[in-house]
């Protein structure tokens, strides 16, 4: 029972422990690509080493045509996206301007769900949303009017009013204190830029398939005048923050393992240690110590093995849980997620590689464990190991 | 009578400490079948070791056991164990039952090994358990057996194999008087009703008495061999 249980609580650490830390990668990756920029885009060639409004393209049908005719993609979302001063009352702060065609953007990152005042705009609404944070630095609610001040296409000026239909909460507390949304139409019209954009964001069901995606893509397009870019090229220090987080995991989850060895083997030896008299009473009457070293094998492998199936048992509600009801992280932990634009949430991933790959490693450590019984039997001296 | 065991000119000598031990020192001995012999003498006199010899769980320094014509001290230790199975009993002073299998389980467990049938391993150990006064308790594991019924289980794996002869090594030191003379007449009559020889390593006057022949060693040498009848 002791073996059992202490196979069984290696499973759901090392299950739970790696469980959250791909799902904080996964949290990372979500909030700051798959709910924000999208895991593959096509710009102008130039636009991502000097992103202004000057290096934006033209929407040209027949470069949306051939995106779309790759299989994998779904579709795409068009966004113009510039930066401008906003200004209410006595407060200005520089803020990001996204122009978007709303119910696709609706669709691909939920923002009308994310609305907490106010309604969410139509495609051919005058009127822009903008994130919790910046409402409440510019004190501006609902039904008030924001003066945008910025450059337009080609150095015009870009200024006007507009009102505001709705509050968006953003998970990224960065992005929350600086983003406006605002029907690309619109967007188009203050920016002076007619059927400009600055980004063609595509839509695809896997995440596994961006680098695929995006080379499909480069393989169909004038890459003399377009690219397209993972989300990886885009956003480098995510990747580095990552790998960073990574390789602290990997000393944390070999810490775990190590430990998880010492416990299942300290079980095996203890159990081994108590039951010596009786191996040599069974070696004494009659047994051979192969047959012994044979049911021993195969007793602390089906002991393993319920442990194992009871671990994972008792996992799948635990990570299921979380995956549904994060841990929301609050400190200084909080804060420095929040300074990359990442949500402050520490969610599980139920992912059958996870339970595969950890339950593989735990079988190998108790497989390890269950040979010292078998050298315990070997080299055992049935008269010492009969007195006791 | 047959000679179940000839033991010639044994020695065993443990080196493992400083000083040099002889624990059994040029013993030369015949056991015939159907003896009832207890090998006695004060403690550190070599008794469960020349057992251990007898029964093969130790190997010689030199000399020979032999059982059945064949020298035993000679067998690897896996053949050695296979002869064990087939040819001795044994019986030890903590009982040694397996404690996560009942009575019957343990009595049966050598049988097992003997690859016998069901049939045959209920029949044996009921059988058995009549034989030796623990009817009914069958199923019950031994933690809840007291001592004596733990023993008389013990004899019953010990018998179960139909061995050639036992050997039992202080098998009443834990037991009460009354526990150990019940065990003494249920050995005893098997003895005279079915010709099992015994050996006994003991120094328990109340086996010694119930012993027809005895054996005294000294600092692991025979100094006295006595047939009582």
């Amino acid at each position: 029972m002791i073996t059992i249980s202490s196979v069984t609580l290696a499973v759901v650490l090392a299950i739970f422990m790696r469980s959250f830390q791909e799902g904080s990668y996964g949290i990372m990756v979500e909030t700051a690509v798959g709910k924000f920029s999208g895991y593959v885009q096509v710009h102008q060639k130039d636009y991502w080493n000097d992103k202004t409004i000057d290096n934006g393209m033209v929407v040209n049908e027949q470069l949306i045509k051939t995106i779309k005719n790759i299989d994998e993609i779904n579709g795409v979302n068009l966004r113009l996206e510039s930066f401008s001063l906003a200004s209410n009352k006595m407060n200005t702060k520089g803020t990001m301007i996204m122009g978007v065609e709303p119910a696709k953007e609706d669709a691909m990152i939920g923002l009308k769900n994310k609305i907490v005042k106010g309604e969410y705009i139509n495609a051919n609404d005058q009127s822009i949303i903008l994130g919790s944070g910046l409402a409440k630095y510019l004190d501006i609610d609902v039904g008030d009017t924001l003066v945008l001040l910025g450059q337009g296409h080609w150095g015009q000026s870009a200024i006007n009013a507009y009102p505001v239909k709705g509050i968006v909460k953003i998970p990224s507390p960065v992005l929350d204190k600086q983003v406006i949304f605002m029907p690309l139409l619109l967007a188009q019209s203050y920016f002076s830029f007619e059927n400009g954009v600055t980004s063609v964001v595509v839509i695809f069901e896997d995440p596994d398939y961006t680098e695929e995606v995006s080379a499909a893509i480069n393989a169909v397009i004038d890459t003399t005048q377009y690219q397209a870019m993972t989300w990886q090229k885009m956003t480098p220090e995510l990747i580095q923050q990552i790998e960073g987080d990574k390789a602290g995991g990997i000393i944390m989850i070999a810490i775990l393992y190590m430990i998880i060895a010492f416990g299942v083997f300290g079980t095996v030896l203890m159990m081994t240690e108590e039951r010596k008299r009786e191996f040599a009473v069974m070696v004494s009457i009659g047994m051979q110590k192969k047959k012994l070293m044979l049911i021993s094998f195969y007793e602390t492998l089906m002991m393993n093995l319920v442990g194992i199936i009871a671990g994972i048992l008792l996992t799948i509600p635990i990570v299921y849980y979380y995956k549904v009801n994060p841990i929301t992280l609050t400190g200084e932990m909080a804060e420095s997620m929040e300074q990359f634009g990442i949500e402050a949430v520490l969610p599980t991933v139920l992912d059958f590689n996870i339970f595969l790959n950890n339950t593989l490693i735990i079988i190998v450590i108790t497989g390890i464990a269950a040979i010292y019984p078998l050298f315990s039997i070997l080299k055992m001296n049935v008269i010492k190991s009969l007195r006791g | 009578m047959k000679t179940v065991i000839e033991i010639k000119n044994l020695q065993k000598t443990y080196t493992e400490t400083a000083v040099e031990v002889k624990a059994v020192n040029g013993v030369s001995l015949i056991f015939e079948e159907g003896e009832f012999t207890a090998i006695v003498g004060p403690s550190g006199c070599g008794k469960t070791t020349l057992l251990n010899l007898l029964g093969g769980l130790d190997a010689p320094t030199s000399g020979q056991v032999i059982i059945d014509g064949i020298d035993i001290s000679t067998l690897s230790s896996r053949k050695i164990i296979d002869f064990r199975m087939k040819n001795i009993g044994f019986v030890f002073q903590a009982y040694n039952l397996i404690p996560v299998l009942t009575a019957k389980e343990n009595a049966e467990f050598i049988m097992q090994l003997q690859n016998k049938s069901k049939v045959e391993r209920e029949t044996r150990i009921a059988e058995l358990f009549k034989a030796i006064g623990i009817e009914g308790k069958e199923d019950i594991r031994p933690s809840r057996l007291s001592g004596g019924q733990q023993q008389r289980v013990a004899v019953a794996r010990a018998l179960a194999s139909k061995p050639k002869f036992i050997l039992a090594d202080e098998p009443t030191a834990n037991l009460d008087s009354v526990a150990t003379s019940e065990l003494l007449d249920i050995m005893r009559k098997l003895n005279e009703e079915e010709n099992i020889t015994f050996i006994f390593a003991t120094h328990d006057q109340r086996v010694i008495d119930r012993a027809r022949r005895v054996v005294y060693l000294e600092d692991g040498v025979v100094t006295k061999d006595e047939l009582k009848e």
